[in-house]
């Protein structure tokens, strides 16, 4: 089978979350020499990109995108376990969080969801999550990006709290923060230093993406 | 807003018919100078104008505005029912 | 060469920019043929986008509707804005009279501070106490408001399982049988502070941002609307939408038949209906990162399609981040004029 099928196989098997269908793409790739990390890029996690872009446009729904996650985690440890670990590079490390004040966590749950996908490690702090916590646990986990959510106009000024704390810390550059949920823009990311703001998880996932590649 | 309460009407349908039941045409009922003196002239509320202890409001002038447009308002049956009318 | 001429408009995060004309009916264009796309409905016609245009390029800071076409206002948010936002201290009653004599409303809603169902419950005889002083003073119509929010039925702060944490974890069917358990508790609240309101005599009742925790939401709005209108036929129901889709959070929910995830505006309406409600509140949320002409092009390509398929009236909310309306809490009344005159010329609605 062709190079171009085997990643149409794999693609497709994130799209029906079919496991049977990762593994018999992931076996004819090994059969056929197909580059296991180009299968992981190019196969399985451009499906989860489309599905993510599917989810965005309301043609996919969370618990299918929830199925289609654990084949992606199927695939990517089958592929993992059958390299030299130095061939895989870690993507990085991501802290995520609703801020102080705040409960809502449904858009942030669903971020968190699809970077993990993306073979970054996530550590959701849950809501209501103060700014000092968010830099304490950057800090701990030495991670390299910072999420914050924030779904009220009253809550989102914690955002600026803690860009405020990085800088305090000598941690601006060091982390790069994404904002997001409905009130904020990015006219309110530029105003408080903040990298990214991210419109919907989608986004959320090509920036990251776009660091990374540029790591 | 009360017939699209009350019957579910669309605006174009309400106002035709608030137009027809207060005797005024679809250009006066859209009209702020027509519409105060309609108020002021049956009743149905105009608190804002002087002199403005003459002017019916709140209570008063929904009992008027549910018998002339002939919906039933909820505030105006409890009112009613409370004070044994 | 001169340059071609550039129009005042802005960007959906509020910040202005200038376009040409080609610029302006390219974005236009683009926000008409993301929606058809999206909900699977037809474009807006080359005469209407024209009419968009034209509004958007008027000259002037506001613009208005023609006359005759003037339409009604409803309101979400509880009428305290006045109190909450603007820090001048006023009775929530006070309130109402305000928004009836002062600001022209054609009704507005007296709502807690604390904008939820959930936490209302609790307070719902004491709210009662404070629409029927309401009720006695205003003239217009007055609704009591108040979100499903089911999120707030998860753990810490309510009973059930969080869904956005059990998801991310695998846990599907425990996730699904969650928000189906808030469903009922969330229900059970709203037609529990729906008694209390219709008691003293209210004219209607406001379920505002239904389907912000996705379909279960939904959901729960369109059951606790149908329990309403069998046990208080003579107290309408306003279901107020939180987004253009409804998020499929749990995907598998129904209604009537009919699957909640997923649904746009134009089929949002007929559950609204099915459910016995008297007026829906179409939303579509505005791109902050995409100009004014390509919102409101996609914004009005919904909204048309909604007033077309509906047979209850339709009020787009044009608050803060929905309905072209920038995000921003300051509002520019050069966007929202042209908004609202869009939303009634070309969209078709029945109110505000």
């Amino acid at each position: 089978m062709s190079k171009e099928l085997i990643l149409e196989k794999a693609k497709t098997s994130i799209l029906e979350a079919d496991e049977d269908l990762a593994l018999e793409a992931l076996k004819e790739a090994e059969d056929t020499g197909v580059n296991l990390l180009e299968l992981l890029s190019d196969g399985f996690s451009a499906g989860m990109k489309e599905l993510g872009d599917l989810f965005g446009s309301g043609e996919v729904f969370l618990p299918e995108l929830m199925f289609s996650t654990e084949v992606m985690k199927v695939a990517t440890a089958e592929i993992e376990g059958k390299m030299d670990v130095k061939d895989v590079k870690p993507k990085g490390v991501m802290v995520i969080g609703t801020v102080e004040g705040d409960v809502h966590d449904i858009g942030k749950g669903i971020v968190a969801s699809l970077i993990k996908t993306n073979g970054v490690t996530v550590h959701d702090l849950g809501r209501e999550v103060p700014a000092k916590v968010f830099v304490e646990k950057v800090k701990e986990f030495n991670a390299d990006f910072l999420g914050s959510s924030a779904l009220l106009t009253t809550t989102m000024t914690e955002q600026k709290k803690i860009e405020e704390l990085l800088a305090k810390e000598g941690l601006k550059g060091k982390v790069k923060t994404l904002v997001g949920g409905a009130p904020v823009t990015k006219r309110w990311a530029d105003r408080i230093g903040a990298d990214a703001y991210c419109e919907d998880a989608s986004e959320a996932v090509n920036t990251l993406l776009g660091w990374i590649g540029n790591l | 807003m009360r017939l699209q309460l009350a019957k579910k009407m669309k605006i174009n349908e309400a106002k035709a018919y608030v137009a027809e039941k207060l005797n005024v045409t679809l250009e006066e009922l859209c009209d702020v100078v027509t519409m105060s003196e309609v108020r002021e002239d049956l009743g149905l509320g105009l608190a804002h104008v002087e002199p403005c202890a003459e002017a019916n409001a709140g209570m008063e002038a929904k009992f008027k505005i549910a018998k002339l447009l002939g919906i039933q308002i909820n505030s105006v049956e409890k009112f009613k029912e409370r004070a044994g009318i | 060469m001169s340059e071609s001429k550039k129009y005042f408009t802005r960007m959906g995060d509020g910040a202005i920019v200038y376009m040409t004309e080609e610029e302006i009916r390219q974005d236009i264009e683009a926000g008409v043929q993301d929606a058809a796309k999206r909900g699977k409905i037809d474009p807006l016609t080359e005469e209407e986008k024209e009419k968009l245009y034209q509004i958007i390029a008027m000259p002037g800071s506001l613009v208005g509707v023609e006359h005759g076409m003037q339409v009604v206002t409803s309101n979400d948010s509880g009428s305290d804005k006045i109190n909450t936002k603007c820090g001048i201290p006023t009775s929530r009653d006070t309130n109402a009279m305000i928004h009836e004599r002062l600001l022209g409303c054609d009704s507005v809603d007296i709502g807690y501070s604390d904008y939820n169902y959930k936490t209302v419950k609790g307070v719902a005889k004491r709210e009662a106490t404070v629409l029927k002083q309401a009720l006695n003073k205003c003239t217009m119509p007055l609704f009591y408001g108040a979100m499903p929010n089911l999120g707030f039925y998860t753990k810490p702060d309510g009973p059930v399982d969080n869904w956005a944490v059990l998801l991310p974890e695998g846990k599907i069917k425990e996730a699904m049988t969650a928000q189906e358990e808030a469903v009922e508790h969330a229900v059970r609240d709203m037609v529990y502070v729906a008694e209390q309101m219709h008691d003293v005599g209210a004219d209607a009742f406001m379920l505002d941002t239904s389907g912000a925790a996705g379909d279960a939401d939904f959901l729960a709005a369109l059951k606790a609307t149908e329990i309403i209108n069998e046990r208080f036929p003579d107290m309408p129901v306003e279901i107020g939408m939180a987004g253009e889709f409804v998020l499929g959070m749990h995907g598998k929910l129904k209604y009537k038949d009919v699957r909640l995830a997923g649904l746009y505006p134009h089929k949002q309406v007929k559950m609204v209906e099915e459910a016995g409600g008297s007026i829906f509140g179409v939303v579509v949320n505005t791109n902050s990162n995409k100009s004014f002409p390509w919102n409101i092009g996609r914004v009005c390509t919904f909204v048309k399609a909604c007033t077309e398929a509906a047979s209850i009236p339709v009020h787009a909310n044009v608050g803060m981040g929905v309905c072209g309306i920038p995000m921003v809490e300051n509002l520019p009344t050069d966007i929202v004029a042209r908004a609202d005159k869009a939303l009634i010329e070309i969209g078709k609605i029945d109110g505000l």
